[in-house]
């Protein structure tokens, strides 16, 4: 089996006094759609905010590509390719569209592969290319998230995290972008992704694991989880009008 | 800019060329004009480290520093070209320094810090009497030498630091220009709308906020060592004085704030209108000019008078008529 690109062991991290995550553990092998699903609470964020260097690990150990990253600032794991796209989207509000997505490729590596990736992303999003000149804040909501998901990929990460990347989403534009997912993982990305829209997610993923009170409580191939009885009790009982969710 | 625009920055940048001849090399209008122009260098350099988020109280620090070691040098005997140009060195050292040191300040406690940092240098020109002549400051700081490839003499007359004035102007402008078309000024403005995600995007903030410190001290400090030279002594409650880093805060957001040109132009309309059409008449309230244009900007103009052009800012104010300016 080959060395996962993402291994997280026994990790502890929270806010301050609040430990949110209890020795969670998981692994994203290199090219997997890994989906991170759970209850309101769980978790999701916490994790990939840690993972991204934006909260300290309390306790365990973070490895990419066998090598650590717990402890490292934001912008140094970020060099060795791994992009978070917060929840919330987060641009830079008032500079343009193109100023977000260059900001996106700030990085050397990504730098050199621009112009690329531009195009990559203009074929994916058409209204981004007519909007180039635009400040990121006169976009509508789904074009916020557009643009979001495009400046992550402009860094071309390894790994990319995404935090709920369907929240407030029409269904025409959530079904647009998990389109653009499947092509962005053609490209040969590996992506970690969490929220609330439990089928989508699991319909993409190849993988899944289901989060409970900051542990690891089930994990398998997307499909299966779907089915799987106890990912449907945790989150139905927990989330009022899960079920929706998901049918 | 739009076309107007051009056409009257053009307009006044030809007449600031012209302007010594016209005067009839007249030595006050020239001093005062050329002052001026320091100041229109001061405020600019101001903006470019508002444009990297950093809000400063503190650029009397590094235009004394430049004004302290442009004298000191040229009464070693060294070059007062040398000089001047140790001062912009020293101004941009000092001002790295108060980055660094106050990286993790922002917003108010980061004016508080860099208020602080003139007066740690006032007291220190005022005590460091076997260096910085104490209370009494510096005399005698000779003047610049002839250049045998400028036409100028700029040992005798005032034409010569009026021409290096607009020349550090235009020079802090240009390299402004540049910033503003690149990757630093990319990271400048990611630095200032959020250090935290620009963190996730590889950016460290603090090289960068370092780096605008920088920058910013290089051309205080060239403001500095020319204003010694131009005035001839130094003393810490003339140079440490706050009026040299309140003036191009309010300059600069008179004119608008991360615009290319504004602060300049702004620096000399209140400036001239200042010394020119009060201080002759009404002694005691020349400096009324300053305070109605903070007050005009609070009130009327959040984007100072850059605002009034029809163009979006670069940096523009949050907020409902912003946002449907900039859809249009």
């Amino acid at each position: 089996m080959p060395k996962p690109l993402l291994s997280v062991e026994g990790v502890e991290a929270g806010y301050d006094d609040v430990r949110v995550l209890k020795s969670c553990s998981l692994e994203v092998r290199g090219g997997e759609f890994v989906a991170l699903v759970g209850p309101n609470g769980a978790g999701k964020s916490t994790l990939l905010k840690t993972i991204t260097g934006l909260l300290p690990v309390k306790a365990g150990t973070i490895r990419l590509d066998g090598e650590r990253t717990d402890g490292l600032p934001p912008y140094a794991i970020a060099a060795r390719g791994v992009a978070l796209i917060p929840e919330g989207r987060r641009l830079f509000a008032p500079l343009t569209v193109l100023e977000n997505l260059e900001l996106g490729a700030f990085l050397p590596r990504a730098e050199s592969q621009q112009e690329e990736t531009l195009r990559l992303i203009f074929q994916l999003f058409p209204t981004l290319r007519e909007k180039v000149s635009v400040p990121a804040q006169v976009l509508s909501g789904g074009e916020q998230q557009m643009l979001a998901l495009a400046r992550g990929l402009m860094a071309r990460p390894r790994l990319l995290c995404l935090d709920d990347p369907f929240l407030g989403l029409a269904r025409a534009v959530t079904n647009r972008f998990c389109q653009a997912i499947r092509e962005i993982m053609a490209e040969g990305m590996t992506i970690l992704a969490a929220g609330q829209h439990v089928r989508q997610l699991l319909r993409l993923a190849n993988r899944a694991y289901l989060l409970e009170e900051g542990r690891v409580v089930l994990s398998g191939p997307g499909a299966e989880l779907l089915k799987d009885e106890r990912l449907r009790r945790s989150l139905i009982e927990l989330i009022p009008g899960a079920d929706q969710t998901m049918r | 800019m739009p076309r107007r625009g051009w056409i009257g920055t053009s307009l006044v940048a030809a007449a600031l060329l012209l302007f010594p001849p016209l005067s009839g090399f007249h030595p006050y209008y020239l001093y005062l004009v050329s002052t001026a122009l320091l100041f229109g260098t001061l405020a600019t350099s101001w903006n470019l480290l508002a444009y990297a988020g950093q809000i400063s109280f503190g650029h009397a620090a590094f235009f004394g520093l430049g004004g302290y070691t442009a004298a000191l040098v040229s009464l070693s005997g060294l070059s007062p070209w040398l000089a001047l140009a140790l001062g912009g060195a020293v101004g941009a050292s000092g001002a790295a320094a108060i980055g660094m040191a106050s990286a993790r300040l922002s917003g108010a406690s980061l004016a508080l810090g860099t208020l602080a940092y003139t007066e740690i240098w006032r007291g220190i020109a005022h005590n460091w009497t076997a260096v910085s002549g104490g209370g009494a400051g510096l005399i005698g700081i000779p003047p610049l030498t002839p250049l045998p490839w400028l036409p100028l003499d700029l040992a005798r007359s005032r034409t010569g630091s009026y021409y290096l004035a607009l020349a550090f102007l235009l020079l802090v402008i240009a390299v402004f220009w540049g910033i503003l078309r690149s990757r630093l000024g990319l990271a400048f403005a990611a630095v200032r709308e959020e250090e935290e995600r620009a963190s996730l995007l590889g950016v460290h903030p603090l090289p960068w906020k370092v780096l605008a410190f920088a920058l910013s001290g290089f051309f205080s400090g060239l403001a500095g060592g020319l204003y010694v030279n131009m005035v001839r002594v130094v003393e810490p409650d003339l140079i440490f004085s706050h009026y040299f880093s309140i003036l191009p805060l309010v300059m600069a957001t008179f004119g608008g704030l991360g615009t290319l040109l504004g602060p300049a132009l702004a620096a000399l309309a209140l400036y001239l209108a200042s010394e020119l059409l009060l201080h002759p008449y009404i002694p005691a309230f020349h400096q009324l000019p300053y305070a109605l244009a903070l007050i005009v900007v609070a009130l009327y103009l959040p984007g100072g008078l850059a605002g009034l052009l029809p163009s979006p800012s670069p940096l523009p104010k949050r907020g409902e008529g912003e946002t449907r300016h900039g859809a249009a």
